[in-house]
């Protein structure tokens, strides 16, 4: 692939601290600031019997410290019109909230409170617990959800990106919250997390107040960890089949393992180029009524009530996904039809208009999802985890560098119609 | 808090066949978003024609007199820009987000869409059935189920007691001169809002807007007038059984709109201004303040008395949306179904509480901060600020309003808020969904 000419500098300021934590921050004109907080210390930092924790803790962080009440966040930043949220991964979890600037300084030592020093009170345990449960409930209500759960643990049957980041019922009881402390401690230090800032507030400023509140980390404790073992690759066709009741049409779903970015076969750009050329490959194939899928499936044969696909990236493995919502007497054939039209990707380079179509979407979603200081604060703070933050920025030039040959190199080697994953989803009868 | 950017659009016209124009001049991105508002949603359908504003989003997009389906799509994707239509209760909208480099070749687009779209047979045909499914679809999801129930049992024969898809027999039945004729009824420059945000050049922007519709001349018939039954309180419960693995749990208050109608004949949004416009925006404001103090955020009293307190939900919260007609003011869970009447009286409690314990001078100063924050950070990108003053302005309520609503906020006394509960929030509407052991009386 042709190398990345000239990217444009990078807009933030990135430095690190003694302590190892790292700081980004961007000044932007509207009197708002947004502050997210990446921490790596999602699900695959769970050993096996541990599944849920991350989190769980996330949820078990808001409960307070020795110094903060259950909730005394919520209603420091609330209170002052700000907003707050946290969303736990199989990557990362993060904490973020945005805020008129001129409440920052008194509302982020909240936060930092919060994450640095976590109580996780005994007694707060089992009655959140029971709110997670009911996240869990709620989730084997969602058919979409029980059929991408599915799709997963076909797919990796030992990394723990095939668990529920959510957990189960059974191993949520299992812990105790001495545990859960052991995983705060564990995993919520410094080099482990990147604290990003953008709004209306001067460098300065901005990098003294993340210094002086994220200062007080405790001591790290050892903790069990998940221990890689090497995943089967998929050589023939996996397949399993749901029947749901109360299902008014059928879902089918396809996948294939794609670059991750911590792959030791090849360099980071390598691994780049590979994920952006898939999800241009996603793009041709199901975004938009123009699109390869949605054209011929959707709209001139009336066999799919709908078709997306997607390439997620993450750090040990991307996956690159085909959905469709479809009547049951339409899954052989919708099927085989998207096998078809995957091995034309390797067999015949796309046109220069698709790929002009594509770039250009991919690039306008791209600025279009980075309008708000929360958007940028979480677009950095994602690319902090998954590599370095400057990684962000660059792309829109790593998509424009794409040529129609390397994506017909990315289809061969990637989108194979003979080696993938498949779970179906069929009404019960 | 404010954010320290002006308080409405910058410019606000009404060109010579009536339409509307706001602009909103925000230099910061390369983005210009529009929001196309015709005042043609779902309470304009009779009961057998349900699910018509829908079925014409859909097909809308899908042929003009020059251009196919196809073609339009090009043009769209070709750019990545977004083009998409949709059709709520009280208004028919078409959104628009590109470059500002091609804003003008693509609102040229839209105004051949919304002047001359062709209804191909063959498209309506697949939008029919893909709409029919997409109802079937909806019973998928407990929620969804749960609150077309609330719907049907609060609003009755008003049309606000269907979701906007329409129902299958209704659907099955509508055909290409349906939506020609609601086409012709709805769509004139005198019925229209265009509400636009981003890169622009307020004057360049006019003369871009009279260029596309400028020469479209609104009929001589007047605009149509709504006659809708009325919407009585007559609080019930409703209760379907499902094998789930959580019981959803809703009330709903029957709630006044923004501003009260002065009579039921009222429907194009030509409110004038009134001592009645003052009542009912301080009633409006009051409950506003009080649903997004139970329900909008993790210290609101729902989250943290029923969720954080009590382990009883994950999912508990409160909406009260902006409505040309009485709205619903809703609180809801998901729980286990072994609580669902813990649920129902947990949330009944909690409303009831508004009225039996007035709001202390702290309470209601953290409960404005929260709301009048929130309305603020709901303005930031392009897409949220034209949609934003152009819904107020096709409610008929000007480019004022949003400063108006902040002020009210700020207005708001404890008295009002007793006086908004105690006429409002007294007995609720209660639907549930969950295993027929728990949800059946």
């Amino acid at each position: 692939m042709p190398p990345v000419l000239s990217p444009l500098p990078f807009p933030a300021n990135l430095m690190t601290l003694a302590n190892g934590l790292t700081i980004i921050h961007q000044h932007t004109p509207t009197p708002v600031a947004a502050v997210d907080v990446w921490v790596k210390a999602g699900a695959i930092a769970e050993p096996d019997e541990w599944a849920g924790m991350a989190h769980f803790l996330e949820h078990m962080l808001f409960k307070g410290t020795e110094r903060l009440a259950p909730g005394a966040f919520d209603l420091a930043i609330e209170r002052r019109g700000g907003i707050t949220n946290a969303a736990t991964s199989y990557d990362y979890a993060h904490y973020f909230m945005t805020t008129a600037t001129q409440h920052l300084e008194e509302t982020l030592p909240y936060l930092a409170e919060l994450l640095l020093h976590a109580a996780i009170p005994d007694s707060e345990f089992g009655r959140e617990r029971q709110v997670v449960l009911e996240e869990i409930h709620q989730s084997y209500d969602n058919p979409d959800w029980l059929a991408f759960q599915s799709l997963n643990e076909m797919v990796y049957q030992r990394h723990p990106y095939g668990r529920s980041i959510l957990g189960t019922e059974e191993a949520l009881m299992a812990r105790s919250p001495a545990e859960m402390r052991q995983f705060h401690r564990a995993h919520y230090q410094p080099e482990n997390m990147t604290v990003v800032v953008v709004g209306d507030m001067p460098k300065s400023a901005a990098i003294d107040l993340v210094s002086q509140t994220f200062q007080s980390f405790t001591p790290p404790l050892d903790c069990p960890r998940y221990v890689s073992e090497a995943e089967p690759p998929i050589t023939d066709i996996r397949r399993q089949e749901i029947h749901l009741p109360r299902l008014e049409q059928a879902r089918l779903l396809m996948a294939w393992i794609g670059p991750g970015i911590d792959s030791q076969s090849q360099n980071l750009d390598e691994q780049l180029q590979a994920a952006y050329g898939l999800d241009i490959l996603s793009v041709l194939l199901a975004e938009g009524r123009t699109s390869r899928l949605v054209r011929e499936l959707r709209e001139e044969r009336n066999l799919v009530q709908a078709i997306g696909s997607s390439f997620s990236l993450q750090r040990e493995s991307g996956l690159f996904t085909i959905s469709a919502w479809l009547a049951p007497e339409h899954l052989e054939r919708v099927e085989a039809i998207i096998c078809d039209r995957i091995s034309q990707l390797s067999a015949t380079p796309i046109s220069e208009a698709e790929l002009a179509r594509c770039k250009r979407l991919l690039c306008n979603d791209y600025a279009f999802s980075t309008e708000t200081p929360g958007q940028l604060a979480g677009l950095y703070g994602y690319y902090s985890i998954l590599a370095h933050p400057q990684v962000a920025t660059t792309y829109p030039q790593r998509l424009q560098a794409m040529q129609a040959t390397d994506l017909q190199c990315l289809a061969n080697r990637y989108l194979s119609p003979y080696h993938y994953a498949a779970t179906v989803v069929r009404p019960l009868s | 808090m404010t954010l320290g950017i002006k308080q409405s659009p910058q410019t606000r016209t009404v060109l010579l066949n009536g339409m509307v124009v706001l602009i909103w001049e925000n230099p910061s991105a390369d983005i210009v978003a529009a929001r196309i508002f015709i005042r043609a949603g779902s309470q304009w359908e009779a009961p057998q024609t349900a699910g018509l504003s829908h079925l014409l989003s859909a097909v809308l997009t899908k042929g003009t007199e020059q251009r196919s389906s196809l073609q339009i799509a090009e043009q769209v994707e070709s750019v990545g820009a977004s083009l998409g239509t949709d059709s709520a209760t009280d208004y028919f909208l078409l959104s628009l987000k590109t470059v500002s480099a091609d804003f003008a070749d693509l609102l040229q687009l839209a105004g051949e869409l919304l002047r001359s779209p062709s209804f191909p047979q063959h498209e309506i045909d697949l939008e029919r059935r893909q709409t029919i499914q997409a109802i079937r679809s909806q019973q998928e999801q407990p929620f969804s189920i749960a609150f077309d129930q609330l719907r049907r049992i609060m609003y009755g024969d008003h049309p606000y007691a269907l979701s906007g898809l329409g129902t299958e027999a209704s659907v099955t039945q509508l055909e290409r001169t349906d939506l020609q004729r609601h086409h012709q009824t709805h769509f004139r420059p005198d019925n229209i809002v265009i509400s636009l945000s981003g890169r622009l050049q307020p004057d360049a922007a006019i003369a871009l807007v009279e260029k596309v519709f400028g020469d479209w001349q609104a009929p001589a018939t007047p605009l149509p007038v709504l006659s809708l039954p009325a919407i009585t309180s007559k609080p019930v419960r409703a209760a379907i059984a499902q094998e789930t693995q959580q019981s959803i749990v809703m009330l709903g208050y029957l709630a006044p709109a923004v501003v009260r109608e002065r009579d039921e004949t009222l429907g194009n949004g030509a409110i004038a201004a009134s001592p009645l416009l003052t009542a009912s925006m301080q009633e409006y404001t009051a409950l506003k303040l009080l649903n997004s103090y139970l329900g909008n955020g993790l210290s609101s009293r729902l989250f943290v008395e029923l969720r954080e307190k009590r382990g009883l939900a994950y999912d508990v919260s409160a909406f009260y949306p902006t409505r040309l007609h009485p709205a619903q003011f809703v609180v809801y869970m998901g729980t286990a179904p072994e609580n669902t009447a813990i649920a129902l009286e947990g949330l009944k409690a909690e409303v009831d509480r508004l009225r039996t314990h007035p709001f202390d001078p702290e309470t209601l100063q953290a409960a404005k901060d929260k709301i009048l924050g929130q309305h603020a950070l709901g303005k930031q990108t392009n897409a949220q600020i034209a949609q934003t003053f152009g819904w107020y302005e096709t409610l008929g309520l000007g480019i004022d309003f949003d400063t108006q609503f902040q002020e009210q906020v700020r207005a708001v006394t404890v008295e009002a808020t007793q006086v908004a509960a105690d006429r409002y929030l007294v007995e609720p509407y209660r639907s549930l969904v969950g295993p027929s052991a728990v949800v059946k009386e």
